[in-house]
């Protein structure tokens, strides 16, 4: 009963943790179908997270904290859209810019709204309600697994059966990975290219938006300077590890989440150095990336 | 004058977010003006504000470069923070390893040994990249972590200090900590060194065969190519050298100002390093100028907040926006050219493995 108790417990931990990764994961893949690798991922979601704690302190509502936090995300994905199409600035220059001003920004804006740096956690602001149903969520295993959580990591996994069949089955989604595949022959025929990157980049901000949100308010209720650190990095890594597709990216950010999961509790029971677990997403893209090309090399040598 | 214009379009991108961050401090009911002067005053306003300018300038001059030669290449090196740590591990560990070595010797060792694994690890994603066309971009910023991660568990694994608060390793030797340059400062020979390291990655990019294959693959691969360089072989050599002086940066701070290994020590050291090559648009003298002027705000910014009670990640905000210009400003020049040339060294690419076929 205790090893399965034990199991229990990294389960539901690996899919809270996974939840800002899935979220995250889901923007980056609308942003790299659309050919854009958006590295932003990580300031996006910093500004949710900031946002949903001041506007939930500032309105004594998390709820009216989560929807600003949806919009600072598109509007934030909308500049950074319009810097890298219209404006031409080099995406990556440009998404470490956007990661370089949020960061700055909220550390500034704690700082001058709340007259604090570090932490903020206003003891008005509750973090958002977990899922009770009543039967169900007394359930003794699947209870913790499935109706226990806070909204947000069942956003999540509704976000990635909806990213699935808005990229692979309705129009604005063919548009948008045919424009990730050719933009010029998508523009010649007719495709509205630049309705639709901003259309993907900030649905993928609203994702982040949520999936700071999360991070923020899920579980506990307060914001830390650069709390999301790296995730959005991460989720990044889960997209190239898997190759882009919406159901294995997810797979991935779980797979991540249950390493975070792992170093939590190793770093109290055994020797094994948490940072082993840190470095593994990052490790397994590199050698992901090598793989997959040694393989395409190879058998262009045989061919 | 023609040759000027760039220089000013840079000037004027820095106003204009030295204006907005101003705007910003005064909807926050803060004096803009009295804030930018005692910035300007702590970083510049006598010798040993001045010194700290250069102090902190230091380690983005070796980034910068180490930035802007592989930009040279068309290789978009995100990696320099990367081999900064390590850099800087491996020169910590010398330090404190062969503590029986008279001053010279052993800060010279310590020196190479940073830049040789700073160097080495930028081979990692150079390799791959030569060899295995995997894109640098992501390999080299997924590598950062692991290098931070990497030496964070050597310094609370098997080189953990009983008795640090922090992640830190054991203290260098004493003869291997550099010597200062003026009193009260700590600004150390390391700036001397990166003022050497300007002018030989000024005459390798100018003068050498390297400089100039350098150029042409950055420029034009598919006529490198042609011309029979040794593209593979120029971007392994680049990235070993962006690597090497991502290196030197983290030696630089590891001996002349924390005298031993701090776990994540740099904070984006490597980063602003891309700032500097964009600013100092590529070149060796820009990119000094462009570290000062990086250093300059990073200095006056503290002691900014001190008397001013402004945050200092006003700064952050401003080099942002620094950045967002000059990215929009500059994407109708090399960049672009950039962005066409790894399109082209890919169909060239493809054309050869066909004809290896």
């Amino acid at each position: 009963m205790d090893s399965l108790d034990l199991i229990v417990n990294i389960a539901a931990a690996t899919l809270r943790l996974g939840t800002p990764l899935i979220l995250a994961a889901m923007a980056g893949l609308l942003s790299l179908q659309v050919g854009q690798v958006n590295i932003g991922l990580e300031g996006l979601m910093l500004a949710g997270a900031f946002t949903v704690v001041a506007v939930g302190f500032a309105t004594q509502s998390v709820l009216v904290g989560l929807l600003a936090a949806i919009v600072v995300g598109m509007l934030l994905a909308a500049v950074f859209t319009l810097v890298v199409t219209r404006l031409k600035a080099n995406l990556i220059i440009a998404g470490l810019a956007l990661n370089l001003l949020v960061s700055g920004g909220t550390a500034y804006l704690l700082s001058i709204l709340f007259g604090t740096s570090g932490t903020f956690s206003p003891p008005e602001l509750e973090s958002l309600p977990s899922l009770y149903i009543p039967g169900l969520s007394d359930m003794p295993v699947l209870g913790r697994l499935l109706f226990s959580f806070s909204p947000l990591v069942y956003v999540s996994w509704l976000a990635i059966p909806l990213v699935a069949i808005f990229l692979y089955r309705t129009v604005p989604g063919l548009h948008i990975r045919a424009i990730g595949q050719n933009e010029e022959a998508a523009r010649s025929v007719g495709i509205p290219v630049r309705a639709r990157q901003y259309l993907a980049l900030m649905l993928g901000g609203a994702l982040c938006g949520l999936a700071g949100a999360h991070l923020a308010v899920g579980d506990l209720a307060l914001f830390r300077e650069d709390m999301t650190a790296g995730r959005g990095f991460i989720a990044l890594a889960a997209i190239y590890f898997a190759a882009g597709r919406p159901g294995f990216s997810a797979l991935a950010c779980l797979l991540f989440g249950l390493f975070e999961a792992v170093q939590f509790r190793l770093q109290l029971a055994s020797s094994t150095p948490p940072q082993f677990f840190q470095m593994l997403p990052y490790l397994m893209v590199v050698v992901t990336l090598a793989l997959i090309s040694a393989r395409k090399e190879w058998r262009k040598g045989w061919s | 004058m023609k040759h000027f214009a760039p220089t000013i379009r840079t000037v004027l991108t820095i106003l204009l977010a030295l204006l907005v961050g101003g705007i910003i401090m005064q909807l926050s009911g803060k004096d803009a003006l009295n804030a930018y002067g005692v910035l300007l005053n702590s970083a510049f306003g006598n010798p040993r504000a001045i010194a700290n300018t250069l102090l902190t300038a230091t380690p983005l001059i070796f980034t910068g470069l180490a930035t802007l030669i592989a930009f040279r290449a068309g290789i978009f090196n995100v990696g320099v923070e990367g081999s900064l740590y390590v850099g800087a591990f491996a020169a910590a560990w010398v330090g404190f390893t062969f503590t029986g070595l008279p001053a010279l010797p052993l800060i010279v060792l310590c020196f190479s040994a940073g830049a040789l694994v700073g160097g080495l690890w930028g081979l990692i994603p150079g390799y791959l990249k030569a060899r295995l066309r995997v894109d640098e971009i992501v390999t080299t910023i997924m590598l950062n972590y692991v290098a931070i991660l990497f030496t964070d568990y050597l310094v609370t694994g098997p080189f953990f200090v009983p008795g640090m608060s922090n992640a830190m390793s054991a203290q260098v030797a004493e003869q291997a900590q550099l010597p200062r340059l003026v009193e009260r400062a700590q600004l150390n020979a390391s700036f001397i060194l990166a003022l050497v390291a300007v002018i030989v990655v000024a005459w390798l990019l100018r003068r050498t065969t390297l400089g100039y294959e350098v150029k042409t693959i950055g420029s034009n691969p598919l006529f490198a190519r042609w011309m029979g360089m040794p593209v593979a072989r120029t971007i392994l050599l680049v990235m070993f050298i962006s690597g090497l002086l991502g290196g030197l940066a983290g030696a630089g701070q590891v001996l002349g100002v924390h005298y031993r290994f701090v776990s994540g020590f740099s904070r984006g050291l490597g980063f602003d390093g891309i700032v500097v090559a964009l600013l100092g648009r590529n070149s060796p003298l820009g990119a000094l100028l462009a570290a000062l002027f990086l250093g300059a705000l990073r200095n006056g910014s503290s002691t900014m907040e001190m008397f001013t009670q402004i945050p200092r990640d006003l700064i952050d905000i401003v080099i942002a926006l620094v950045i967002f210009f000059v990215a929009v400003e500059i994407s109708f020049g090399w960049l672009k050219r950039r962005t066409k040339a790894s399109a082209s060294t890919e169909a060239e690419q493809k054309g050869q493995a066909d004809g290896l076929a």
